[in-house]
């Protein structure tokens, strides 16, 4: 069990973390060549008018004030109204409607790069140095060498305009309408109630997420590989063929369980590859998610918007590497020290 | 002596330092790794020979009239054409010259950068420590590819692509000065340095002479890693639109607008071309860097047995 201890003082250790992330966000954003005041009142504003919208803006006051300001308004999770993709909507909301729709992915590709590296890196491991092993490390590292806005399109233009299997972009067919519950599209289908739906949203996912989850599973399986070689030779294993186990259940019961603790580490480090793959994925299949919020924001210099989005990513990544140090620490104790 | 003897003196030299290094001998034995260096050298080789025989002038300019447009590859055009009707092939090549140019200077920055952290925080400690390291890992929490999104904007557009440059070598400083203050601290606690000190050496040449040493194949390793990444990075930069500014034959650039204009109206070689030479130097990359660190740590070995 996870001592009350760790946990408090992990959590502890998350505010000057936290508290870095703002700040460099917005030290990002205020070195940032252009006028947040320009962006707003456009181009060919008076000056006056520039004038007054930097003064409501409170661009005026000293740099600190803005900091503490900006400061106060995150822990409140206010971050103003979007200047350019949804004017004067709060960004808060534009989030909450598009978070969704990036965990989905990120989840169903870490679920997809599991799946299938799992195994991989079980089966490179056992064949070691057989030709089996050698093509599954080459085909993992080319896994992780092939660029998603190459493999996207390349997969798009063969299942879906050759094929005709899949369709190109979106996350649902135009046709079907679901209310939002939860914004995870498969799960809001299900709610519904609507079969064809969700069937749809399935197929428009298939794509994305196999792109996505490529290298995951590349990752993952190169990982799964040199924990499980290391295994494979303790004395606990040689015990348990000793007493007569089969090399499969040994494999699976002793080895899996201690073999797969190094890739939970793994998993933690790389989400925040997996979120930068998420970003070029929506980008390239044109989902929106806050990855094409982000891209968006930025080359249309939507400021709170990009604040907001940034420090969503980074807090979702902190958050799943707390997660993993907590995880990591209830299968193996030995790690709070 | 003649020179010759000479030569052959230090080759010999040579040859027998690399067998003597666990590291070199490790890693030349590796099928993978050396793979990894005989594309990496092709890929360099190609760059150079690109950028001193192309004209980038004629290279960025349409070439409506002189070539057909969205030519599929023959004889003629390897690669095909685009839909300025310039000749993908010699672009492509190009294109290598701007990856590695671009990489070596995004790689060797945050090196020197991160390098220069971690020896730092690693040898003064404390307050300077804490403070070095705090930031890094700041900066650590952030998803790399976004953190760099974000930090292309402080820079002045007329850059061009090397705000990528720019951006992406602060997203990788903090990686290497973790490793580097790392290495450095295993350094600084075994007795030679004491014994240094004692004889005298100033902070510098303790620094630069015996900690920076001992330090470099981490370093190593970590650079090469990085490379394949940087060039991975740079080009997805430039595939959101950040950076490269139209027309310029980067891989990304080349890429992107292939994808949008070629792609679904049949001209697949368009993007494929130049996302195939990206892919295959960012995989001798990898190649080169996995072998690396299989010749660093004996735990990673594979012949153990």
């Amino acid at each position: 069990m996870v001592s009350k201890q760790f946990l408090v003082k992990r959590l502890l250790l998350l505010f000057p973390v936290l508290f870095g992330v703002a700040t460099v966000v917005f030290a990002i954003l205020h070195l940032s060549p252009g006028d947040p005041a320009v962006t707003i009142a456009g181009e060919r504003a008076s000056q006056e008018f520039i004038n007054e919208v930097r003064g409501d803006l409170g661009l005026d006051d000293p740099l600190w004030q803005q900091y503490v300001r900006f400061l106060g308004d995150v822990a409140a999770f206010d971050f103003g109204q979007s200047y350019q993709i949804q004017r004067g909507t709060p960004v808060s909301q534009i989030l909450a409607n598009r978070l969704p729709i990036t965990i989905e992915l990120a989840l169903l590709g870490e679920v997809a790069g599991l799946l299938f590296g799992l195994p991989l890196g079980i089966l490179s491991a056992v064949r070691q140095d057989t030709l089996t092993d050698h093509l599954t490390r080459v085909g993992a590292l080319s896994g992780i060498s092939i660029p998603i806005y190459w493999s996207g399109p390349l997969l798009i233009l063969l299942f879906a305009q050759f094929l005709g299997l899949l369709p190109t972009s979106g996350r649902i067919g135009s046709a079907y309408f679901v209310e939002t519950q939860t914004g995870f599209i498969l799960v809001d289908t299900l709610l519904a109630g609507n079969v064809a739906a969700f069937r749809s949203a399935v197929v428009h996912l298939a794509l994305p997420v196999v792109v996505l989850g490529i290298y995951q599973m590349a990752l993952i399986s190169r990982m799964m590989r040199s924990s499980m070689v290391e295994v494979i030779r303790q004395d606990y294993m040689r015990t348990a063929r000793a007493k007569g186990q089969g090399e499969k259940i040994t494999i699976m019961k002793h080895g899996l369980r201690n073999a797969f603790i190094p890739v939970i580490t793994v998993i933690g480090i790389q989400f925040g590859s997996l979120l930068g793959g998420a970003v070029l994925t929506e980008t390239v299949f044109e989902i929106n998610g806050i990855g094409t919020l982000l891209v968006d924001a930025i080359s249309r210099s939507d400021y709170p918007v990009v604040q907001a989005t940034v420090l969503v990513f980074a807090v979702l990544y902190t958050l799943v590497n707390l997660g993993v140090d907590v995880t990591y620490s209830v299968l193996d104790p030995r790690i709070e020290q | 002596m003649s020179t010759e003897t000479q030569t052959t003196a230090v080759d010999r030299g040579i040859i027998e330092r690399i067998r003597a290094s666990p590291f070199l001998s490790q890693l030349l034995s590796n099928r993978l790794a050396v793979t990894g260096l005989a594309v990496i050298a092709l890929v360099v080789a190609l760059a150079v020979y690109a950028r001193f025989s192309y004209d980038l002038e004629a290279l960025l300019t349409t070439q409506f009239g002189v070539n057909p447009d969205e030519a599929p590859p023959s004889s003629e055009y390897v690669f095909g054409t685009d839909g300025q009707a310039r000749d993908i092939f010699p672009r492509v090549l190009y294109g290598a010259w701007y990856a590695v140019l671009y990489g070596t200077v995004t790689v060797a920055a945050s090196t020197v950068l991160g390098v220069g952290l971690g020896i730092v925080a690693a040898y003064y400690g404390d307050l300077t420590d804490n403070v070095i390291m705090r930031t890094m890992d700041v900066l650590l929490s952030f998803p790399s590819l976004l953190l760099a999104l974000a930090l292309v904007t402080i820079f002045p557009e007329e850059l061009g692509l090397w705000r990528a440059v720019g951006a992406l070598t602060l997203v990788y400083t903090p990686r290497f000065a973790r490793v580097v203050r790392g290495a450095a601290l295993k350094v600084l606690e075994d007795e030679y340095t004491d014994a240094t000190r004692a004889l005298g050496a100033t902070d510098p040449r303790l620094l630069i002479r015996h900690v920076l040493p001992n330090c470099l194949a981490p370093i190593t390793v970590q650079s090469t890693l990085n490379y394949g990444l940087a060039i991975i990075d740079i080009a997805a930069l430039s595939f959101l639109g950040f950076g490269a500014s139209p027309g310029e034959p980067t891989w990304g650039m080349m890429l992107s607008n292939g994808v949008e204009f070629g792609l679904f109206s049949g001209a697949w070689w368009w993007s494929f071309f130049p996302g195939l030479a990206l892919a295959l130097t960012v995989l001798g990359f990898n190649l080169l860097g996995d072998g690396m660190r299989d010749a660093l740590d004996p735990r990673m070995r594979e012949t153990v047995d």
